[in-house]
């Protein structure tokens, strides 16, 4: 096999052995340096029954349930290039191993971004970022990954090279088949190239930092705001001890609010957000720019369990006092005007967290929302289920999905909701 | 082939003689969408009330292999709500309820005949609105809109019909009523409601829609410029974009358009011009005042020949009046137009609008030009005259030559109106048969029997039948030697 294997992408592409998935070593660990390879290696999978997990950062391996098995693993990190990019045409193609960070200075230079801010975006892959559908305060302006991929070219499970979407920033031709992979988890496709829609940079951003006395008038003030004709790029929510994380003056809960437009604008809209947070009996200060990066800091440099929580907005409150009951000294902070929520869990035994997660679904699962467990060490993740349930019509579809295009179980198996 | 009689009986069972539409005359109302080059009236049309009795019907006609077409208001532009096989129509007007408003959650669940303005107007008073805007918006449904994942003028900003779906009820092709996505935008598993967001029935019957509202802005400023060169608007369109704003709207209007809007309107567009920009900008006052100014600079640095900017809410309508009126204005130019809906790279617009002067005179025909330049979606309406023979296959030709010409330039076949028969002939020029074939399956797994709005949104191509496989990679030479 390791002869298969170097004779389509050179033998000091391919090595026994490798990085760990998730506790698991590869058989082999392969670094291809053109989709043809990957393609190639994905075929060669498919032929010899072989399982194949995609790599990009690495940051996000521990997502999903552990793999029973890796035989290959498929770097990315040399597909890195940005094939495509016009900054007239707000859009960019990139290959899947481009890291944010790496795009983001690219598109600085024409004062454009890729609005998706995950905790530790800079580091991380886009094409694990689409894989993922990872969240992060920009998502209160601009929407998520499933907002911004407008194409995407990926090898199926038996290694053949299908593209699906457009390059253009509007198109309905065809079924939006990029919208199938983001969040997918590798299992429907390998990622390859993505073309993505940027924004304008803001010419000038400011961020408040609102503290309130009781995570009640952080809500009223979330209301608020959302119910106002302001704009902000982010609405943060911080609970006591993620501003402890932070660094921050302690309060029951905070609100981080970002406004990015142009400068007199940005002046204009800062006064409404005071007067909104003054009225929810908060008190209001100016914060740098830098903020934001210390924010991602401590987010990326948590090293225990975090789960992500989908709620509506006008639930914040609840889940905030869901979390403190079942996992007393959890911090939680995320997108407030979305309800994308991340808790932090330093202390938790899988018996714990069992039993949290089971209440807080229940809590959720109220307004339809979830709770997957985003990073957690292997042995808690073998013993819960980390994505959580899915009704079963629509696992019922997704299963279907699963066995038409990977049917041999290629791509990632057994990691994604359901076990697929 | 016509259905059977217990097939009728069993379908008036589940909705009532009353929901029944089997007359001829009553048929033929149904046999085209606006489209009207596409015709064939269904055998027969239900019009359910409830979600149970999608399931019923759905059901039934897959025991007995009879085609099932959605339709909502019938405005589609694209040969999709209408039944080239015959079979059951599901009209879904009679769903047309607001299930709930959520405005906390910025959110609202409606039934898929519920007509789109509508919505926008039960919650206007609160200051929110359902952004998608089709120029049908009037008359067209919500589930219309899902199924052909609308645009219109304002998506440039807010993106199109599937940015604002959060979840579906869909009945699928397996008569199975299945809850996709909803309120909470994160939810774990495959994003379902992406996916079956402009299939255009081919997965299943949309009942129920969870639709995101937005805060109305601020503010509103619309500004109408026109130049002697069409150059120059593209190039104002540009240079708006490269100065870091992404208006609202951003349309052109080309010297054709221009005259024929002229000619039966008070728009007042300047007569000499060759182009006319409307642009609108909203958001927070402050922003949109040092936009608009800027727009307007901009325009003026372009060689514009005039720019005006809107006051008030009266004189905002009155330039976007021309504009509304345009697709009505072409008829006093010619007999009969075809619609192309294609789409390029921004960038890229000055050279198409080149290569379109260069196929109307080849073809000899009147191009008359409305569009959405922002996003570079492209209207030529294409006009000739159906009365002399030989005329409409050329107008075909010149179409099928601009969409070629869009394509070479890395474009799309649809930017906003989506597949249904019209253009399912033209996929191939945008996918290869791997891709053709992904979607084949991809539809099969939703629509086992291919009973679902059969004959549209792919076309008949070996990529998209049973047995067909992709040519797999090569492995490199030796490589088994």
């Amino acid at each position: 096999m390791l002869a298969g294997l170097r004779a389509i992408i050179g033998a000091e592409r391919v090595c026994d052995g490798g990085a760990a998935v998730d506790g698991v070593v590869p058989r082999w660990s392969a670094a291809p340096a053109t989709i043809e390879q990957v393609a190639a290696l994905v075929a060669l999978a498919y032929d010899e029954g072989l399982v194949v997990v995609p790599r990009g950062g690495g940051t996000a391996l521990e997502l999903g349930h552990p793999p029973a098995r890796v035989d290959l693993v498929v770097e990315m990190r040399r597909l890195d290039a940005v094939l495509e990019y016009q900054p007239e045409d707000l859009t960019v193609t990139v290959q899947a191993g481009c890291t944010a960070g790496a795009l983001a200075a690219r598109l600085a230079a024409h004062r454009q971004l890729l609005p998706l801010d995950p905790p530790g975006w800079a580091g991380r892959s886009l094409g694990g970022l689409a894989a993922t559908q990872a969240t992060g305060p920009l998502r209160q302006r601009y929407g998520g990954m499933r907002d911004l991929l407008l194409g995407v070219r990926f090898a199926q499970a038996d290694g053949v090279l299908t593209w699906g979407g457009a390059k253009v920033v509007k198109s309905v031709s065809g079924y939006d088949v990029p919208k199938l992979m983001v969040g997918a988890l590798g299992t429907l496709g390998v990622l390859l190239e993505l073309t993505l829609r940027l924004h304008p940079a803001p010419d000038y951003e400011a961020t408040w930092l609102a503290s309130f006395r009781t995570p009640a008038h952080a809500q009223d003030c979330v209301a608020s705001l959302l119910d106002s004709t302001v704009q902000p790029n982010r609405i943060e929510l911080l609970d006591e001890r993620a501003l402890a994380a932070c660094g921050l003056p302690a309060s029951a809960a905070a609100l981080a609010i970002a406004i990015g437009t142009v400068e007199p604008a940005v002046r204009a809209q800062e006064g409404v957000v005071k007067t909104i947070a003054r009225g929810a009996q908060g008190s209001v200060e100016t914060m740098g720019t830098s903020f934001w990066r210390t924010y991602d800091r401590v987010l990326a440099g948590f090293d225990g369990v975090v789960l992500r929580i989908g709620t509506v907005p006008a639930r914040l409150m609840a889940m905030l006092g869901a979390v403190q009951a079942v996992l007393p000294g959890a911090a939680v902070a995320g997108a407030a005007g979305v309800g994308a929520l991340h808790a932090l869990v330093t202390h938790a035994d899988a018996g714990v967290l069992g039993a949290a997660l089971e209440r807080l679904r229940a809590t959720v699962g109220e307004v339809g929302g979830g709770v997957i467990v985003e990073r957690a060490p292997r042995a808690l993740r073998e013993r819960l289920d980390p994505w959580g349930p899915v009704p079963a019509p629509a696992l019922q579809a997704m299963r279907a999905l699963k066995h038409e295009f990977d049917p041999r179980g290629v791509l990632n198996p057994g990691r994604f909701v359901g076990g697929l | 082939m016509p259905l059977s009689r217990t097939l009728l009986a069993d379908l008036e069972r589940i909705v009532g003689a009353g929901g029944l539409v089997r007359s001829y005359e009553g048929r033929l109302v149904y046999e085209s969408d606006m489209h009207t080059f596409y015709k064939g009236a269904p055998d027969v049309v239900a019009l359910p009330t409830r979600t149970d009795q999608v399931v019923a019907i759905v059901r039934l006609c897959r025991a007995e292999r009879v085609p099932i077409v959605p339709r909502g208001s019938g405005t589609g532009l694209i040969g999709g709500a209408m039944a080239p096989q015959g079979g059951v129509m599901i009209g879904l007007n009679r769903m047309d309820k607001i299930l709930e408003i959520d405005l906390p959650n910025r959110c609202a669940t409606v039934q898929p005949g519920l007509i789109n303005l509508f919505l926008t107007r039960a919650v206007a008073n609160r200051g929110y609105f359902f952004a998608p805007d089709p120029s049908s918006q009037m008359v067209s449904s919500i589930g219309g809109n899902v199924s052909t994942n609308a645009g219109g003028p304002h998506c440039l900003k807010y993106g199109i019909t599937t940015n604002h779906v959060l979840g579906l009820e869909l009945v699928t092709g397996t008569g199975e009523a299945v809850r996709l996505g909803g309120k909470v935008v994160d939810r774990p598993g495959y994003d379902l409601t992406g996916i079956a967001v402009g299939s255009e029935g081919t997965f299943g019957i949309v009942t129920a829609v969870t639709v995101r509202l937005l805060h109305a802005p601020e503010a509103v400023r619309t500004i109408l410029a026109s130049f002697v060169a069409i150059e120059d608007a593209s190039e104002a369109v540009s240079a708006i974009i490269a100065a870091g704003m992404i208006p609202a709207a951003l349309e052109m209007l080309d010297e054709m358009m221009i005259r024929a809007i002229n000619e039966g309107s008070n728009a007042g567009y300047p007569k000499d011009a060759a182009a006319v920009l409307l642009i609108e900008l909203d958001g927070p006052l402050a922003e949109v005042m040092a936009q608009s100014e800027r727009a307007a600079q901009i325009c003026w640095e372009r060689g514009a020949l005039e720019v005006r900017v809107a006051r008030d809410d009266a004189e905002r309508a009155l330039l976007w009046k021309g504009r509304k009126e345009a697709a009505g204005a072409v008829g006093r130019i010619t007999a009969a137009y075809l619609l192309q809906d294609a789409v390029v790279p921004r960038s890229k617009l000055p050279q198409i609008m080149r290569e379109m002067v260069a196929i109307s005179r080849r073809y000899d025909l009147l191009f008359a030009n409305v569009f959405h330049a922002g996003d570079g979606n492209l209207h030529p309406l294409i006009c000739y005259d159906d009365r002399k023979p030989g005329e409409l296959e050329r107008a075909q030709q010149a179409n099928e030559e601009l969409l070629h010409a869009c394509i070479a330039l890395g474009g799309s076949v649809s930017g906003e109106h989506g597949i249904g028969m019209d253009k399912a002939k033209n996929l191939p020029l945008q996918y290869g048969e791997a891709d053709l074939n992904f979607m084949f399956r991809l539809r099969r797994v939703f629509d086992p029997d291919g009973l679902m709005n059969p004959a549209k949104l792919l076309p008949s191509h070996p990529a998209c039948g049973e047995g067909f496989r992709p040519s797999r990679p090569t492995l490199p030479a030796g490589t088994w030697v």
